[in-house]
């Protein structure tokens, strides 16, 4: 890394964090809602939840919550951003390549949504008493799994959106059914059994139940398909994306 | 310094640039004006290695801006047309960012100083008006200290006592051995800084030279004007070297061929004893070159160029 690099990701990150939605709902919302099962539920274990407490099943599940502000709103957003004001351009105007920017971008993001994993993982173990069932390299390396694949699937919309006004309103309709409808927010075992049904397409579902059977240490069966489809997801969006890729 | 041969850049079926060659010397101040749409963008960005061109040659400094950009990208700066930065950045964090990309950088506080930016270096962008962003950016492209300047539209949004400035600043940096590309549209600024111009219609260069050459390629009328309660004008019409009288109210303009219809004005406002006031003589300039051209051109092609 060039002092160059450094700083420009210094600045990516100050601009990340001075950004009032991508930390409400990366930092905030999570733990919130968190707080907000928890107490009124508690984290005793229940049949439902398989003989966990909700909190239990709700912290893995809220690493789609954490991805999909990263990966679908923060990231396609900030990219198509930079593109539509020429700054990509104005960067390819200086020794640091425009892909530095890019790869600063995605430094970024990947350490903000490591950070609030962490947080609500706090949050969970100081409040609630919050039970770990997996190991903590496994969990590590199917989170990180995790974000690149929904990553990729920000970049296809930076790649597909042909300005700032299509790239929010097509953000605001992958963000929001992956936050509701694919257990990142509500429980899935809440839902009735059509909607789970209709969810499995959802990319950040496969998240949810691959984050939650490597938390809970369950059996490979459940979480291999879903790690199949996060893989395919990450191949067919970075090829797409890289085809579509604008500068300007 | 810059040498641009047969350079043409099609966008798709339009041809933006169509086979423009010129040169520009180490040590110039070179303008490159025309109509909206006349292809000075694409001209400038093809010489600063950000687009690429359809067909022809340009080097500056030597190098290819195409293949040797990441060479170039260090020795030159840069003014885009119509670059935003990231509102919620603060002027003095991209400076610094900028300052950092480059191995002998000017001290940015230097330029902020000379742009009267210092009071607003804490700011975020997303505070700036936009003549101050304008100024901001001016700044980026000096911060390199480059060794070629190009510069896109560089005072529009400034106002007069700032534009002035910058007019100084560049003369300034020319003593200094800068080589500047300066685009734009006001004609007194071109006349006022640049050494040579090229004046661009429609993708290709219609005149260029030094602003007299281009002037006088032209044969344009001087315009002379004064206000006088006199009625009748054709006696002004049969004056030697004059080819036109315009009357609005008490305003009235000729127009004539140099100083020799001045002086036959002159002459017969004097031995007529008409009374006159506030004469005023405007020889041809690059603005009526300029709207000349202008005036030539097909009204479709006028438009494109307005995003
Ligand atoms: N990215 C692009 N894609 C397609 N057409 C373009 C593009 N950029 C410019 N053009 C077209 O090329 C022509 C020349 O544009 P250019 O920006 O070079 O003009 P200009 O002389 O800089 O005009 P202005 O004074 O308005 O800045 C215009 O007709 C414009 O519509
Ligand atoms: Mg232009």
């Amino acid at each position: 890394m060039s002092p160059a690099m450094i700083k420009l990701t210094l600045m990516e990150f100050k601009l990340f964090t001075r950004n009032f939605i991508n930390m409400f709902f990366l930092l905030v919302f999570p733990s919130l809602m968190l707080l907000l099962f928890g107490g009124i539920f508690g984290n005793e274990p229940e049949a439902l939840y398989g003989g966990y407490g909700v909190i239990d099943i709700s912290v893995p599940a809220y690493a789609g919550m954490v991805i999909s502000i990263t990966g679908l709103m923060s990231l396609p957003l900030t990219i198509c951003e930079y593109r539509e004001k020429k700054i990509l351009k104005r960067f390819q105007a200086t020794p640091l390549s425009p892909v530095y920017v890019i790869i600063s971008q995605i430094s970024v993001n990947l350490l903000m949504t490591i950070a609030g994993m962490l947080l609500l993982f706090l949050v969970g173990r100081l409040v609630f008493n919050l039970r770990f069932m997996g190991s903590f390299l496994p969990v590590a390396a199917v989170f990180l799994f995790s974000t690149l694949s929904i990553f990729s699937v920000g970049f296809l919309i930076a790649g597909l959106a042909p300005n700032m006004r299509a790239a929010t309103a097509i953000a605001n309709l992958v963000y929001f059914p992956m936050l509701f409808l694919t257990g990142a927010t509500i429980p899935m075992e809440l839902m009735p059994a059509l909607m789970q049904k209709i969810a499995a397409v959802l990319p950040v579902t496969h998240v949810v139940r691959a984050m939650k059977a490597i938390w809970l240490g369950e059996a490979a069966e459940v979480l291999f398909p879903s790690l199949l489809v996060l893989g395919g997801v990450l191949l067919v969006c970075s090829y797409l994306s890289l085809k579509l890729f604008r500068w300007e | 310094m810059i040498r641009v041969d047969s350079l043409t850049v099609n966008y798709g079926e339009l041809r933006a640039v169509d086979n423009v060659s010129f040169t520009v010397s180490e040590g110039e101040i070179f303008g490159l004006v025309g109509p909206n749409g006349a292809g000075k963008t694409s001209t400038v960005e093809c010489i600063e290695g950000l687009r690429r061109a359809y067909s022809g040659t340009v080097r500056v400094l030597g190098l290819d801006p195409w293949k040797d950009r990441q060479e170039l990208y260090g020795l030159v700066g840069v003014q885009l047309q119509d670059t935003a930065y990231q509102e919620r950045v603060r002027v003095f964090e991209i400076c610094e960012l900028f300052a950092s990309l480059y191995r002998r950088p000017t001290p940015y506080d230097e330029l902020l100083k000379m742009m009267q930016l210092t009071a607003k270096k804490r700011d975020f962008i997303a505070n700036l008006s936009g003549g101050q962003r304008q100024k901001l950016s001016i700044v980026l492209a000096l911060i390199p200290n480059p060794r070629v300047l190009f510069l896109d539209e560089l005072t529009t949004g400034l106002d007069p006592h700032a534009r002035h400035r910058m007019w100084e600043l560049l003369l300034q940096l020319k003593k200094r051995g800068l080589t500047i590309v300066l685009v734009s549209h006001y004609m007194d600024e071109v006349e006022a800084v640049c050494d040579r111009v090229a004046m661009m219609n429609c993708g290709r260069i219609v005149s260029s030279g030094t602003i007299g050459e281009v002037v006088g390629r032209f044969a344009l009328p001087t315009m002379i004007s004064f206000r006088s309660p006199v009625e009748h004008l054709g006696s002004f019409e049969n004056l030697a070297g004059i080819t036109s009288v315009q009357r609005k109210h008490n305003l009235i303009t000729l127009c004539g061929n140099g100083d020799k219809a001045v002086a036959a004005l002159l002459r017969h406002l004097e031995e007529n004893e008409i009374e006159y006031t506030g004469l005023a003589v405007k020889p041809p300039d690059l603005e009526a070159v300029f709207l000349e051209l202008a005036g030539t051109a097909p009204a479709a092609d006028s438009l494109e160029g307005v995003k």
